[in-house]
């Protein structure tokens, strides 16, 4: 296995090819297990939909959508990774997935922002718990300012508004917090990116 | 019209609709971007499953706002579930319509991306076939030692990231043995370029989007 020392040793903002192809093929990968794994997604969102729960379903599993971002920041610790591997994701989600077009970029760029402005908020020194815990907080936070507009949550009841609220926060919290923790190990643990 | 031109128009409308309040506009919206896709010859058939996928969100949505909506439900519910046909068909016009080469080829010319981002995009693409069938690889691989990889196993993402590792290196130095430089100027085969009309009719369409959006239609 090649070492990847380059990319630690250039600063933090500049991306090389090799980066670039990188973030875009883990992005690709997330989609692929994200499709390849769910076919329960339409039950659990036709369940839910006939009992009027409907955006649950969406919820649920926006934790998952937006793997991709904390990722490629966890991975590559660079300024911006979060924001450049979740619009990188959404662009792949936009050419093969399809249906929602142009849509998956404005809410991926929202995203890998609401996430990326966790990082950043800890001066991208915390690359562990307590970063993913405030990219948790702000991509939770920003990602349902931007449902409140686009997907009319402001148009529900607060009760209804809270649960939702609270329902994104542990999905986003296990699997762009907890999920991505436990990943980040393993790939510590193996030495393949050779970081100090 | 040039795929850059026509992603940033789809991209403001797709913005300034999250914002709108009115269905007309919705169904104006979706209706006109169904007249493009059919004479753009697009196959019925995609266009009839673009109205079947989303039904079970829209349905979702619809009973949603009716169940838990405040002030007027119906409009709410009508609202939000037309929005989501006028993303799909506005959506459509651009994938269903300009291939993935033609787009970042026309961002990197138009746009002037730079060309790292542009190419190692492409290159991952390439992949995708790949991806997919490695994915179902790894889960029949786990299946054998009798274990069942899960979207929420850490194990799953971590051997990804192992592959995209090796491939990201391999396709990183084989673009550069092949003479791709990230510095140098490129010259280019297939060239794009912003006739005047289009310019022309991108203000028109936006002039008309805003009508829409300000129009106080119901």
């Amino acid at each position: 296995m090649m070492n990847r020392t380059s990319s630690t040793k250039s600063t933090s903002l500049s991306y090389s090819l090799r980066d670039v192809a990188f973030i875009a093929l883990t992005g690709i990968f997330c989609g692929a297990i994200f499709f390849g794994t769910t076919v329960s997604y339409n039950f659990l969102s036709a369940g839910l939909a006939a009992i009027g729960l409907g955006p649950f379903a969406n919820d649920i599993l926006l934790g998952l959508w937006m793997i991709a971002g904390p990722l490629a920041a966890m991975l590559t610790r660079k300024v911006g990774a979060s924001t450049l591997g979740e619009l990188l994701g959404s662009f792949v989600e936009m050419v093969l997935g399809g249906q929602w077009g142009a849509a998956t970029l404005i809410s991926g760029l929202i995203q890998g922002v609401g996430n990326g402005l966790g990082f950043a908020m800890a001066g991208y020194k915390h690359f562990d718990k307590l970063g993913l815990l405030l990219s948790t907080i702000t991509g939770t936070i920003i990602t349902f300012g931007w449902s409140m507009i686009n997907e009319g949550y402001a148009k529900y009841n607060l009760g209804f508004l809270i649960l939702l609220f609270v329902v994104r926060l542990i999905s986003i919290g296990f699997f762009s917090g907890v999920l991505v923790y436990w990943i980040n190990k393993l790939v510590e643990k193996s030495g393949i990116l050779n970081r100090d | 019209m040039n795929p850059s031109l026509k992603l940033g128009l789809v991209l403001i409308a797709s913005f300034e609709i999250a914002f709108m309040q009115s269905i007309v506009a919705n169904i104006t919206i979706a209706a006109l971007g169904l007249l493009y896709l059919l004479s753009k010859r697009v196959s019925l058939k995609k266009l009839l499953w673009l109205l079947l996928v989303p039904i079970i969100p829209v349905i979702g949505t619809w009973l949603s706002f009716y169940a838990h909506g405040t002030g007027d439900v119906f409009h709410s519910a009508w609202l939000l579930s037309t929005r989501i046909y006028a993303y799909i068909y506005l959506g459509g016009i651009l994938t269903l319509t300009v291939s993935v080469e033609d787009l970042l080829g026309s961002l990197e010319q138009n746009c002037h991306i730079p060309t790292k981002f542009v190419y190692g995009t492409l290159g991952a693409f390439n992949f995708v076939p790949r991806v997919n069938q490695t994915v179902k690889q790894m889960k029949i691989a786990a299946l054998m030692r009798g274990e069942v990889l899960h979207v929420w196993s850490p194990e799953i993402f971590f051997k990804s990231i192992l592959v995209s590792l090796r491939w990201s290196d391999n396709l990183a130095q084989a673009m550069q043995s092949h003479g791709f430089s990230e510095y140098t100027k490129r010259s280019h085969y297939q060239t794009y370029s912003i006739p005047k009309w289009n310019w022309a009719l991108a203000v028109i369409l936006l002039i008309c989007l805003q009508i829409l959006a300000f129009g106080h239609f119901i």
